[in-house]
């Protein structure tokens, strides 16, 4: 488990403050490193301006591949077409420009307009107010001259006298060719020149001024709608019928559903009515891209997200978790599917429709399904795994090690070139004894990582030896108090919903460590109480033999050595929390048999050893810990030893043994706790399961008679944990590995690329038989 | 100072401008072909523009939930087929950019169209140029001379062009231009006559050193355009022809479906901007070396993919290997056809001697080379009437000619009587007679010596031996050393120091060997910043028919300057 601790501090993400090379980045612990390493390295550098220049240059280069290429291939060999400079620079690589000159006429453009909007809006209005008063009487029961004099009332008629040729046209009129008046503007044309606007246009068209050009003393103003509605719907019957009178009376005709204008006041109707169309309509299209661009958005959002965590993680740093990351990845993942499936649909938009959508809307709909694509395909294929459970471990454990030998060459290099500069300057014998001093600011100080830095009382000893979660919640907790003295309550919130999270985690664990622990126990206990039964019979027995011959002072020893031993391990029980109390109060009167009967037996190892191998398991109730303590492993030859005749001195270790067992206690109880942990978070490349295989109960070994306390439970659970663990792991990895490859075989359909399919496909089936295999297995 | 980045910012800022939603960018003619060279079409799909369309096409839809972007040239057509679209609008609202100046009756005009108020935006953007490297820039224009003088409209439009070059630059120059050439300082005058015109748009802030415009005549060189080029964006120009940054394959034999055409953009292809200036030679060594890393990369067919690891290993790099996988197939393709024809038509052999002609002093020997390869069947008639082209500029006037035997070699051949005048026409274009400086014969001392110790030297590289006249007035001008006589400054400003940013235009088109030539300038003399700008860049035209004789542009310039010298 100690792999997975956060190194003590973090080094990346941090910005290091001190000693920062200029010109190559590189960081230095101490001035004089600095010092000596500019000397060294950059004394031959053109510090002219120019050179500055060049590297600046060459950064922007690098700055502009990267967005170019967005995934850059860094390929080995790129140096071979890499061009190099011979003082001037290539043109495309001139500083970047502003945007040339540019000159607006919005305001011209808007001056004129407006002018013309002006009449414009004014005659539409115009013809709008006379339809309404047209159409605001009853038509169709009133006859033609009434409704011959309103509509002159709405607009003057121009006189025919005066239009002896039509305007339009210019055709004359006469008895055959005759004069119609247009209701809206008053002028005059032939029949052929004419038009007419439906009723139900004209409600529609007044509608909608109705209530924004409110005209005072309109009189059909309010009980407009409801006749209009029977007006339209009389006039379509009434349609059929007037039809029929324009056949048998061509000259005379009755036009009650329709209103006579001409042409220039139906074009201007026909574009107000297209336009009131237009506002309320809101192509399907236009919902769906709106979708679509809103996943896009959360992609662009979430995907470097995701990539910062991806790397981080990858780098085997500690920032951020590995699960929440997976769910980030999830997440993603799931807009991707989002937007290929609405893109897909706007592809087949109005596909099956009886009129088939015009050629040029197809291909708008073909390019956004193919920008979709595009988009899916340039930001799914960036986006890069995540390392696997154990992998992550190994990473970290890496990264540590990587650190700590950054920080001690560091450290190395700064003395040295310290006793360099010192030797150098010959100034006083003091600096040979600072030599060995190493710079004061240790790199902890000098951190500023990206939040709050862990307290600095949780100690480092103290910290290496916890489990994880409880450092990881100490550490939030002092972030927390950290963060509350700055009053930031955002990130208060933040922290203490991480904090929650992570205190439930550490319940559940617990919990789950205590049932099996409990289950455990009960097992033993079971054997124990056989065991004791059985021992229980022969010691009484033995006991009324040998009777007389016990001395008064033994029992006294022996309630203090039972009590001796008895406190730590009740001690134990509670604060592990494991606890029920019944094994301590079991526990305890066989410790108190057991040692009259050890007391008792000094003439027979045998038992005595035995006896021993009972005694144990109470005291080390994580079995684990009795390993690890060095005390207890010193105390348990003297024990075992069956030879040692001198009652007093087992006393006297036992003493020992329990004394030991009180100073340690804090620091038992921790190491208790990491074994505990360690079946439920298994990691490769763990000390402690090395330690405890190598340091493996040499006293368990011996009590070898005794099967349920002779192994190690802990022990062969984490194998087999481990075990399980490495085929999950193995099984995840695989699933991932098949989607991505899944992903890539969607890709390279869409490119038509019938090879890399054919590969990609045969991997994939090579992947799910792997993977079905390991299930059988597992 | 980069081109194409000027035109890049531009476009980009109309797409933004025009903010989300579904868009749809209008263009016109000449406006499609500025725009497609700065951006692709996946790029510009990204920026939500998923239509392109011509303002002259006529069946465009009604497509009110788009928004349209127009970028236009201000012609009068355009105008007018904005002023329709603006009475029946297709789309929910318009976002206008005229590429260069346009009149306020016209602004008026159109302000009067939008009665439905669908009109966001109406500005000037100047990108009226075709940006085809940040240092290259054309106008595509072909046949601007009449005779000796300008067409009045092809003036106008370079003047356009020109400027819109210098507003989208931020530059107000100095202008030089060179004096034997009355097409260069017509130009100049115009050029000139517009920036005192619109003196506002010009008012950029002040540097210390003001920017230069030099503008020359195509007719003083007119031998650098007749030689075969090695650097790989000449040859795919004038073997396989560039078209808005698209190579068509399809007559490669035994061409892929999806290599029928490939994209060669520097923007966004590594392998061709690392090698857009390298020779033959470097990049058949580099093609190997891409492919050598493929190879490394590429998980083999058989080669199994063992353990997890390994597959893991195959499929993180899978997004790399794929684009690889799609670069080296393109340039492999690409290099592999330009070595076919390279093959084909004998480019090594006719190259050499062509070099040999353009840049040493020995007639005979030159002659019977031109002859030998007269002679061969492999040379295509193309090179064959370059040759003589060449022979006839280089030895115009020698004494003991062999053009006449040349051009019977070349009516033996077959080759039409087209072609053979034209022999005679690039003398007349380009011959002794209108050149302003000497171009092949040294006169002054320094230039004698120059020229004995480049023979001494010897050459490195005997297809690539020849200079374009243009490194050495430009050698001249960066070194402030330039002759006022040969190249008079227009009006009373004069430039004292020597020339920070300089543009140099060539009336009759640039080339490809000119523009290395800038290229190299600019990496090698520090503090300068030359653009290069021609009214075309000569590069074989028309390839898509291939019964057609490949023709290069200045050929057609030559060849409509003659016609019109006889016109008039």
């Amino acid at each position: 488990m100690a792999s997975s601790y956060p190194p003590p501090f973090e080094g990346t993400g941090e910005v290091k403050e001190g000693f920062i090379c200029p010109l190559c980045h590189k960081d230095l612990q101490s001035f004089y490193q600095l010092q000596d390493h500019y000397e060294e390295e950059h004394s031959g550098d053109d510090r002219h301006v120019r050179g500055q220049l060049k590297s600046l240059v060459q950064k922007a280069k690098k700055a502009k591949d990267k967005l170019l290429k967005r995934d850059g291939d860094d390929r080995a060999d790129t140096g071979s077409y890499e061009s190099f400079y011979y003082g001037g620079v290539d043109p495309y690589m001139w500083e970047p420009q502003e945007l040339g000159a540019t000159r607006n006429h919005q305001d011209y453009f808007k001056k004129h307009r407006a002018a013309r909007i002006d009449h414009y809006v004014i005659e539409v209005n115009k013809l709008l107010i006379r339809l309404e008063k047209l159409t605001s009487f009853d038509r169709t029961n009133s006859d033609v001259a009434k409704i011959r004099a309103i509509e002159k009332s709405v607009v003057p008629w121009v006189s025919d006298s005066d239009v002896p040729f039509c305007p339009d046209c210019g055709n004359k009129f006469n008895i055959r060719n005759r004069r119609h008046h247009c209701r809206l503007c008053g002028s005059i044309m032939c029949r052929k020149c004419m038009d007419f606007v439906p009723l139900p246009l004209a409600y529609k068209l007044t509608s909608g001024t109705r209530e924004s050009l409110c005209i005072p003393g309109s009189p059909g103003q309010s009980q407009a709608p409801p006749s209009g509605a029977g007006a339209s719907g009389m006039g379509s019957r009434r349609g059929s019928l007037s039809s029929l009178s324009s056949v048998t009376s061509m000259l005379e005709e009755k036009d009650d559903e329709k209103i006579r204008c001409c042409h220039h006041c139906m074009d201007t109707l026909l574009k107000r009515q297209q336009k009131l169309e237009e506002r309320d309509h809101m192509p399907d299209i236009v919902k769906l891209y709106e979708r679509l661009r809103m996943c896009m958005d959360k992609v662009d959002e979430k995907a470097p997200e995701y990539i910062k965590v991806a790397e981080s993680l990858n780098a085997g740093e500690t920032t951020y978790n590995l699960d929440s990351a997976g769910g980030l990845r999830l997440e993603v993942q799931k807009y991707y599917e989002l937007i290929d499936a609405l893109s897909k649909r706007i592809l087949t938009l109005g596909m099956k429709d009886d009129p088939a959508p015009t050629p040029k809307s197809l291909h708008l709909q073909k390019m956004i399904r193919y920008t979709a694509t595009l988009f899916v395909q340039e930001k799914l294929l960036g986006l890069m795994s995540l390392p696997t459970k154990d992998k992550y471990e190994a990473l970290k454990e890496k990264r540590k090690q990587e650190q700590e030998k950054k920080l001690q060459q560091e450290r190395l290099a700064a003395q040295e070139s310290m006793r360099k500069r010192q030797e150098s300057e010959k100034n006083r014998s003091v600096a040979t004894t600072n030599g060995e001093v190493p710079p004061a600011p240790k790199p902890p100080r000098m951190t500023k990582a990206g939040g709050w830095l862990p307290s600095a009382d949780s100690k480092k000893t103290h910290s290496e030896l916890k489990d994880p979660l409880l450092q990881q919640i100490d550490n939030i907790q002092s972030f927390l108090r950290q963060a509350r003295e700055a009053q930031r309550t955002d990130e208060v919130a933040m922290l203490e919903e991480n904090l929650r999270q992570l205190q439930d985690e550490y319940d559940q664990q617990q919990t789950s460590l205590a049932i099996a622990l409990s289950q455990k126990l009960a097992q033993e206990e079971n054997l124990q109480q056989g065991e004791i039964q059985r021992l229980e019979a022969r010691e009484r027995s033995e006991w009324e033999q040998r009777a007389p011959a016990a001395d008064s002072r033994q029992p006294s020893s022996i309630w203090e050595c039972s009590l001796d031993l008895g406190e730590p391990v009740a001690g134990y029980v509670e604060e592990d929390k494991i606890g029920e109390v019944t094994p301590k109060f079991e526990r305890s009167p066989l410790s108190l048999r057991a040692f009259p009967a050890l007391a008792g037996q000094e003439e027979s190892p045998p038992r005595l050893r035995s006896l021993g191998g009972h005694v144990t398991p109470p005291s080390s109730e994580g079995p684990n810990s009795s390993s690890l303590n060095p005390f207890e492993e010193d105390s348990t030859p003297t024990e075992e030893d069956p030879s040692n005749p001198f009652f007093e001195d087992i006393q006297e270790e036992h003493k020992e043994v329990s004394n030991g067992k009180k100073e340690y206690n804090p620091f038992d109880d921790e190491e208790d706790n990491g074994g505990q942990e360690e079946p439920a978070a298994t990691s490769l490349g763990n000390p402690f399961e090395e330690e405890s295989s190598e340091t493996s109960n040499p006293f368990t070994e011996a009590s070898g008679d005794s099967p349920g306390v002779s192994t190690n439970p802990f022990e062969g659970d984490e194998d087999a944990g481990a075990l399980a663990d490495i085929d999950m792991i193995e099984e995840e990895l695989l699933l991932q590995q098949i989607d991505n490859i899944r992903a890539y075989i969607f890709d390279a359909k869409i490119n038509g690329r019938l090879d890399e399919v054919e590969l990609l496909s045969a991997n994939l089936r090579e992947l799910q038989h792997t993977l079905q295999e390991q299930k059988k297995t597992h | 100072m980069n081109v194409t980045l000027a035109v890049k910012q531009y476009v980009t800022r109309m797409i933004e401008d025009s903010g989300p939603g579904m868009k749809v960018l209008l263009m016109d003619k000449d406006t499609t072909s500025i725009v497609s060279m700065v951006y692709t079409q996946s790029e510009i799909l990204q920026k939500e523009v998923y239509l392109l369309e011509r303002i002259d096409s006529q069946n465009r839809d009604n497509m009110k939930h788009l928004k349209a972007i127009c970028y236009l040239r201000p012609t009068k057509e355009n105008v007018e087929s904005l002023i329709q679209e603006l009475r029946r609008p297709k789309y929910s609202v318009y976002f206008i950019y005229f590429s260069n100046v346009i009149s306020k009756s016209e602004i008026k005009a159109l302000a009067e169209a939008d009665e439905q108020e669908v009109v966001a935006e109406i500005q000037e953007f100047y990108g009226d140029f075709i940006a085809v490297n940040p240092h290259l820039f054309s106008l595509n224009l072909q046949g601007v001379a009449r005779g000796r003088s300008w067409d009045p409209t092809m003036l106008a439009r370079s003047t356009q062009g020109l400027t819109s070059v210098l507003l989208a630059l931020k530059k107000c120059p100095v202008i030089r231009y060179q004096l034997s050439s009355d097409m260069a300082k017509r130009l100049a005058e115009s050029v000139k006559l517009i920036i005192t015109k619109e003196y506002e748009l010009f008012d950029f802030r002040k540097t210390e050193v003001p920017p230069l415009l030099l503008i020359l005549d195509r007719s003083d060189d007119a031998i650098t355009p007749l030689l075969n080029q090695w650097t790989y964006q000449a040859m795919v120009h004038e073997l396989l022809g560039l078209n808005n940054n698209r190579i068509d394959l399809s007559r490669v034999p035994g061409i892929s479906k999806d290599l029928r055409e490939v994209v060669l953009s520097a923007d966004n292809d590594d392998f061709y901007a690392n090698n857009l200036y390298l020779n033959f030679g470097e990049i058949g060594t580099n093609i190997k070396n891409l492919m050598e890393d493929f190879q490394k990369k590429k998980p083999k067919g058989q080669q199994r993919l063992e353990s997890i690891s390994d597959m893991k290993a195959f499929v993180d790099s899978y997004p790399q290997f794929k684009k690889m996988s799609g670069a080296v197939s393109k340039h492999v393709t690409v290099v592999g056809e330009l070595s076919r024809l390279v093959a084909e038509r004998q480019l090594m052999e006719v190259s050499e001697v062509e070099q040999e002609l353009a840049c040493q002093n020995d007639h005979s020997s030159a002659q019977q080379k031109v002859r030998r390869l007269l002679r061969l069947p492999g040379v295509c008639e193309l090179d064959a009437v370059r040759l003589v082209m060449l022979y006839a500029l280089r030895y115009e006037r020698h004494s003991n000619s062999a053009l006449p035997a040349m051009m019977e070699e070349l009516a033996k051949r077959g080759v039409s009587e087209k072609y053979r005048k034209m022999v005679h026409s690039v003398v007349e274009y380009g011959g002794k007679r209108v050149r302003g400086s000497d171009l092949v014969t040294a006169t002054d001392a320094v230039a004698i010596t120059k020229q004995f110790l480049k023979g001494l030297k010897g050459v490195e590289n005997v297809y690539t031996q020849h200079q374009p006249l243009l490194q050495d007035t430009l050698d001249q001008l960066v070194k402030g050393k330039l002759r006022d006589a040969q190249f008079p400054y227009l009006g009373a400003s004069s430039l004292r120091d020597r020339p920070q940013d300089v543009l140099v235009f060539v009336v009759g088109g640039a080339t490809y060997e000119e523009a290395l030539c800038v290229y190299n300038l600019n990496r090698s003399v520090p503090g300068v910043r030359i653009v290069l700008g021609g009214t075309t860049v000569h590069s074989t035209k028309s390839t898509q028919h291939q019964e057609v004789l490949v023709l290069p542009t200045v050929l057609t310039t030559v060849l409509t300057t003659v016609h019109s010298t006889k016109r008039y």
